[in-house]
């Protein structure tokens, strides 16, 4: 016998809850989840259960949570639905939820629409959307799922960033989130309550005269309690500069921060310093900088702090090698790989055991991705075993999906999953891997699932979202190291 | 942030080496080496762009190249050689995306018309605006020269001398490279003969003497 949804909804008062309750299983006679028993697709995608994708479409403006095991959509929101003109959702994490199907959160930001890669800073398009940062709640626990906004980040703390989102985990589990942008170069910690508390904020400035780096403490106003960066304000580019534009002209101290990522032993987290190719340390009990990592091939393993005056650490910066993107700890924090680009394309690697950042050293770099193929995005799995990364590409190049292995730090196999690839997140098992590819948000786009240990394809599915990010919602503060905590 | 690129760029420090290191070998590429902004994709090696990603503008005592593509606020091609040609000429760099860029050019207009003595200033703006939404690659140049006029009409400027520049950032001879433009706006003091007297990179609190 068939059923479809509706019938289901209609007829589960009338025809008694215990015989329908039964076709679902227990406990799920009320929630809005589908059982596709019957269907052509089940036995196929049966084995992600447990696995809630969070999709995130930037041009698209919306951002859905997708069931992968069925596949079906739980529930979507459209960021526009909160008074956005031309929402632009960006980066992604999810908290972790013991029955994600029931209920979890997660934070999103935004980031305004100006973008070389669209409409290349045409003046009518510099007063649509906006800078943002949300706490989001997904709620399945009813009969129609939900998405809502817990949250207006930016406004609570009056700073608005837009680009990665991390949360704490290890030292700093269930106590923080960060959030980063590279057109303000400024980063915020946060607690993670419904109405969260400022923790510490950095800002990083670059003397290009003196070469040297200065990461600050940020205050908020003494009378307000809240910082004077909400939208646009404090930024340096009308845009997020794109791979390749670390080398155009910029305002002289701009240095595009792009990520806050945690250490998942140690109380350490990194600041990801795109122009310049390094990673601050930061010391999660003081917030104070404590190193300074230079991730390029021939230059030191760090540079020197030269002084600190009050609350600005000044570090030289003598030559920059090459821009970094994405840079984070594997999963079990052994190692803190780093993701060089544009004048080198080569993933560094330093050993990250030490209790003192200053003594991380590089031990190898994964190298032979030649000067197409740009290390942009790093993936874990639990055991980490291996790290995926993302090697973006230009048009007419697709760019592609590689693992590595961690023992011998060699490419192991790669995929062309697609146009424009973007992040890695691992099922909650760590049995897949997923990733996402965005058409330069007008082409071939979609969601790809790999057999970690078959290296197989195991699904594809439609996702016309131009994700620059997406995560699976994981099930505990321990599978959090393998999301969008250690890595982005 | 006030920063002044110091008159004698021949200095013993590192970036000094490193540029005429970088200089010297774009004239003598590797056999077989892509360069950037090729169809296929390819990004360009630290070697092919100045040697890393702060490379110095030209040096004090060179001749400002001024011999790639420009347009000016009527849309149609400009030599930007013959701009400067026999005047004392401030040529100033700046990008519509940076708005520390933008906020200088009335301030630098405001000085040099105070204590200039006559400077012929000229204002490129070396990026290009509004293609893939706005008409396609064809739009490129129209919309990046209203967008001057917007520039222009938005900071009040009084001069016309507004030009556009395209610049490939990841290319050895697009115009950031070969200028050794990293930090805006850049700006370079030539006499009439169109050599560097001076160079200014960043926002500046400008003050009589400065030029």
């Amino acid at each position: 016998m068939s059923i479809n949804r509706r019938q289901f909804m209609q007829g589960a008062f009338a025809a008694g809850v215990a015989g329908t309750a039964g076709m679902l299983g227990a406990g799920k006679a009320f929630s809005a989840v589908h059982n596709p028993v019957g269907e052509a697709q089940a036995e196929l995608f049966g084995k992600f259960k447990g696995n809630i994708v969070l999709l995130p479409s930037k041009y698209g403006g919306y951002v859905q949570a997708m069931d992968l095991s069925v596949p079906e959509t739980l529930a979507w929101y459209n960021y526009g639905l909160h008074g956005i003109d031309m929402p632009i959702p960006h980066h992604i994490a999810a908290m972790p939820s013991a029955d994600p199907y029931k209920g979890f959160d997660f934070y999103q930001t935004m980031q305004p629409p100006a973008s070389p890669y669209v409409n290349e800073n045409s003046p009518e398009w510099r007063n649509r959307g906006d800078f943002k940062m949300f706490k989001m709640r997904y709620d399945g626990s009813g009969k129609q799922n939900s998405i809502s906004v817990v949250n207006d980040i930016g406004v609570t703390t009056g700073m608005s960033l837009g680009v990665h989102v991390s949360i704490g985990v290890g030292e700093n589990a269930n106590k923080y989130v960060a959030f980063a942008d590279g057109q303000k170069d400024m980063v915020l910690i946060t607690d993670i309550s419904d109405n969260p508390k400022i923790v510490k904020a950095f800002r990083a400035d670059y003397d290009p005269i003196a070469r040297q780096l200065n990461i600050s403490h940020v205050f908020p106003d003494a009378t307000t309690g809240k910082f004077d960066y909400v939208g646009r304000k404090g930024m340096k580019t009308t845009h997020e500069a794109m791979l390749g534009e670390e080398l155009m002209p910029a305002d002289p101290t701009a240095v595009f921060v792009d990520a806050f990522t945690w250490h998942p032993t140690l109380p350490f987290g990194a600041i990801l310093i795109r122009r310049l190719g390094c990673c601050a340390i930061v010391d999660t009990r003081t917030w104070e900088v404590v190193a300074l990592l230079s991730t390029a091939k021939g230059s030191p393993d760090n540079f020197p702090m030269v002084k600190q005056t009050g609350f600005t650490w000044t570090f030289a910066v003598p030559s920059v090698l090459t821009p970094l993107h994405e840079a984070g700890f594997i999963t079990s924090g052994e190692y803190f790989v780093a993701c060089n680009n544009v004048l080198q394309n080569n993933i560094a690697v330093y050993r990250s055991t030490d209790e003192n950042p200053n003594k991380w050293k590089k031990e190898t770099f994964v190298e032979g991705f030649g000067t197409k193929y740009l290390p942009l995005h790093m993936g874990n799995v639990p055991d980490s075993r291996f790290v995926y990364f993302t090697m973006w590409a230009r048009k007419p190049n697709n760019g592609y999906i590689c693992k590595v292995d961690t023992k011998t730090w060699q490419v192991v196999a790669k995929w062309d999953t697609g146009p424009d690839p973007h992040t890695c997140d691992c099922t909650v098992d760590g049995k897949y891997m997923t990733t996402v590819y965005s058409g330069h948000q007008a082409g071939q786009s979609g969601l790809v699932v790999i057999n970690v240990a078959t290296d197989k394809i195991e699904a594809r599915l439609p996702c016309p979202g131009g994700m620059h990010d997406h995560v699976v919602v994981p099930e505990s503060w321990e599978g959090m190291k393998v999301s969008r905590s250690t890595s982005v | 942030m006030k920063i002044r690129a110091s008159q004698n760029r021949a200095s013993g420090r590192i970036k000094s080496i490193c540029t005429f290191m970088s200089l010297a070998s774009l004239l003598a590429l590797p056999v077989g080496t892509a360069l950037a902004d090729s169809k296929d994709g390819t990004f360009p090696t630290a070697e092919q762009v100045g040697g890393q990603v702060y490379i110095d503008p030209v040096a004090v005592g060179k001749k400002l190249p001024l011999d790639f593509e420009a347009y000016g606020m009527n849309g149609e091609k400009a030599d930007l050689a013959s701009v400067v040609q026999g005047k004392r000429s401030m040529v100033v760099f700046f990008i519509s995306a940076v708005p520390v860029s933008v906020n200088e050019l009335v301030k630098i207009e405001n000085f040099t018309s105070k204590y200039g003595n006559g400077i012929n200033v000229v204002f490129v703006n070396a990026d290009t605006v509004g293609s893939a939404l706005m008409g396609g690659p064809k739009a490129v140049i129209p919309n990046s020269v209203k967008t001057m006029h917007t520039i222009k009409k938005e900071q009040s400027l009084k001069t016309s001398s507004i030009f556009v520049a395209p610049n490939d950032a990841l290319s050895a001879d697009g115009v950031s490279t070969r200028l050794g433009i990293r930090g805006l706006p850049t700006s370079f003091v030539v006499d009439a003969k169109g050599v560097i007297e001076k160079v200014f990179v960043g926002p500046q609190n400008w003050k009589k003497g400065d030029i």
